[in-house]
């Protein structure tokens, strides 16, 4: 069993406003009392966090002051490294784009702190990590765009890890008002090499009418642990457009808890996750539909090498009185060994009249008829492979052309694509 | 250029080409025809490097070299070209980016410079015409969505992009009406050269009052069992493939 006490004495390490100290302390007692999440629980029954209790887990220490290089952010930039807000980059207002801390600290005029911690904490079934979040989140990143107002650039936020076995928790409280419009990644990385444990939250509010694209891209070292929430509440006519990239971590699980709370609003999620190596990443989306003539799309594709694993696992729910719910959902996955697994399940729920519903969920191998046609054309087995796993994903990336980001993710993203096995070399 | 000894071929332990002998010369267009089931897709697939067959006898001699130990995609550098039966639709890669990256990894390979996006385009306009197909190809996923008309010329126009040496069209004529018949004829014919074979696997004449070619091999139960001139066809179209003896009428029947 893990010693409670890295976790207080991590939270007695905290600076923050004391208005938040009796919700921390509570939130610690949650989850001390909770644990870590095990098998027993069914979105748990694939993962395992075990490792995590062997870890000589702590509280990162104070940055060294040496800025981590960069790369270049096209856009409105804040960059964490070990939770520590360590550059910005942005011409937003305070009141728009800054730490949380401040957000609660300063500006009480403008913060309604009513939807912090609410939208996160509801319904989430592993959320005891959710409480140790709560608990000990330092800075965090807050985004308020104002009503009617539509941001003219992208807003970055870096998430990166440095220091080995540090525990990190990232938290972002996002409100997209009365029918504003942005972009926004989050971008999770770290130091290759180094085993840590990212647990980020991140809260969306979007009012009447908002419309929000959000890139979300895991790209952790290959030892390191991410087990990270998004939690989104879509108020009526709004729109939620995202675009969940999971490409590096030992363990990577991300979950999407999405409500339809108000009439006639839309989500569009798209997903690629690559487990190759010894990885296993999952993706766990819980959308429900609560008001009239919502719609919701989901796209994931997953590729999984070597002997990684992968779980999709959607659940849509649509609730009485939901009528004229449209959900659909669409899971394609590419084994490329034989000793990789992908799991898909894809579920629905109705308890409503008059909706449209559907899933798809296939798991295959790449199509050797396809790669001999290229082949047979001139082009080397390796670049026809890439050429088709570039074709299956690239069905999920639709958002990239209308972000504007598609020649800044690109070079990321192929640089992940599994290549194909060296032959054995003959004597 | 090609020079086929005694092949023999199985799949499956099951044996489907018994000692083929074939010689091919720059320049000529053979017609292989036969019965379903003789074996003539075999060759083609054979001939392109196609993985899954034993090849156990026989040799395949291609512009002086050993032709069955090479990969496909170096056949193909090296100057083959098989037009698929059944082209494949590959959703999510665009026409114009197959035909651009094929074509740049075998002007590598033979050394030469790889040929840019805009130069690339007026060197496929001629030959879009030359297929009756407009631009619109270029930016479709490859053959998704196409009519079986359009997936056969997308394989000549791919042809005619690549200009092999020794082209293989698999049953190019099956599934076409007659006017998707004579454009694919005619972009065949208007790609015939005194430095390039074809060989057209068919099983109906039609494709050869189109196409004469300069001989024709009947295929049946796994070999050549009669070879002729362009009047081969005719006769075969007339007595269909019975009159070949018993040994086709055989594995017609029991093939």
């Amino acid at each position: 069993m893990i010693t409670p006490i890295a976790y207080q004495e991590a939270l007695s390490h905290i600076d923050a406003p004391s208005s938040f100290a009796a919700l921390r302390q509570t939130a610690l007692r949650k989850f001390l009392q909770a644990g870590l999440p095990d098998s027993h629980q069914e979105d748990w029954r694939y993962i395992s966090l075990e490792h995590l209790e062997r870890m000589p887990l702590h509280a990162p220490l104070a940055p060294s002051g040496v800025l981590p290089a960069l790369e270049d952010y096209p856009g409105a930039l804040l960059a964490y490294q070990d939770d520590r807000l360590v550059w910005q980059d942005t011409t937003l207002p305070a009141s728009v784009l800054g730490t949380l801390t401040d957000a609660i600290g300063g500006g009480a005029a403008t913060w309604s702190p009513s939807a912090f911690g609410t939208i996160a904490g509801s319904g989430s079934v592993g959320s005891s990590l959710t409480q140790l979040n709560a608990a000990l989140w330092r800075e965090g990143a807050c985004l308020r765009v104002p009503a009617g107002e539509r941001l003219r650039q992208p807003v970055f936020l870096r998430f990166a890890a440095a220091e080995a076995d540090a525990m990190l928790y990232p938290r972002v409280f996002i409100n997209m008002a009365v029918g504003s419009d942005a972009i926004l990644v989050e971008h999770f990385l770290g130091d290759p090499g180094i085993e840590y444990w990212q647990n980020p939250v991140t809260e969306i509010n979007l009012e009447a009418g908002a419309r929000l694209t959000h890139l979300r891209i895991i790209e952790d070292s290959n030892l390191a642990t991410h087990t990270g929430l998004s939690a989104v509440n879509l108020d009526q006519d709004s729109s939620y457009r995202a675009l969940n990239l999971t490409l590096g971590g030992l363990v990577a699980r991300h979950q999407l808890d999405l409500t339809l709370t108000g009439a006639g609003a839309e989500a569009r999620l798209d997903g690629v996750f690559i487990a190759d190596g010894r990885c296993s990443t999952e993706q766990h989306l819980r959308i429900v539909h609560q008001a009239p003539h919502g719609k919701s799309r989901t796209l994931y594709r997953g590729l999984a090498d070597g002997r990684g694993r992968g779980v999709f696992d959607a659940r849509v729910e649509v609730r009485a009185h939901a009528d004229g719910s449209d959900a659909q959902q669409s899971s394609r996955n590419l084994l490329l060994s034989p000793h990789a697994e992908i799991d898909a399940k894809p579920q629905l729920e109705i308890y409503a009249d008059d909706v449209k519903c559907s899933h798809g969920a296939t798991v295959g191998s790449l199509d050797e008829d396809a790669l001999f046609y290229l082949r047979s054309r001139g082009i080397d087995g390796d670049n026809a492979r890439q050429l088709l796993l570039q074709a299956f994903i690239g069905e999920a990336l639709g958002l990239l052309d209308d972000t504007g980001l598609r020649d800044w993710l690109m070079p990321r993203l192929l640089a992940c694509i599994p290549r194909s096995h060296p032959k054995e070399s003959r004597p | 250029m090609l020079q086929i000894r005694n092949l023999h071929v199985s799949v499956a332990d099951k044996s489907i080409l018994k000692g083929i002998d074939l010689t091919i010369n720059a320049g000529e267009v053979h017609a292989i025809m036969g019965p379903n089931g003789s074996g003539k897709s075999t060759l083609a697939q054979v001939l392109a490097g196609r993985e899954g067959y034993q090849i156990s006898a026989g040799s395949v001699q291609y512009l002086e070299r050993d032709l069955l130990p090479l990969t496909p995609e170096e056949r193909a550098r090296a100057g083959i070209f098989l037009a698929f039966q059944y082209p494949l639709e590959i959703p999510g890669v665009a026409n114009v980016q197959l035909l651009r990256t094929a074509l740049n990894s075998q002007r590598r390979a033979r050394g030469e410079a790889e040929m840019d996006a805009i130069d690339f385009l007026e060197y496929v306009k001629d030959k879009l015409v030359l297929l009756g197909m407009d631009d619109s190809f270029l930016y479709r996923s490859v053959n998704e969505g196409f009519s079986g008309g359009e997936k056969k010329r997308n394989e000549i126009l791919q042809m005619a992009v690549l200009e092999p040496r020794l082209a293989i069209l698999d049953e190019t004529d099956s599934g076409l009406d007659i006017d998707a018949l004579h454009v694919v004829a005619q972009g065949v014919n208007s790609l015939r050269r005194p430095e390039r074979a074809i060989i057209l696997v068919t099983h109906y004449q039609r494709l050869l009052n189109l196409i004469v070619p300069d001989q024709v091999h009947v295929l049946a139960g796994g070999r050549i069992v009669r070879s002729g001139g362009s009047e081969l066809a005719e006769v075969l179209e007339h007595k269909g493939y019975a009159w070949l003896g018993d040994e086709a009428e055989f594995m017609e029947t029991h093939l």
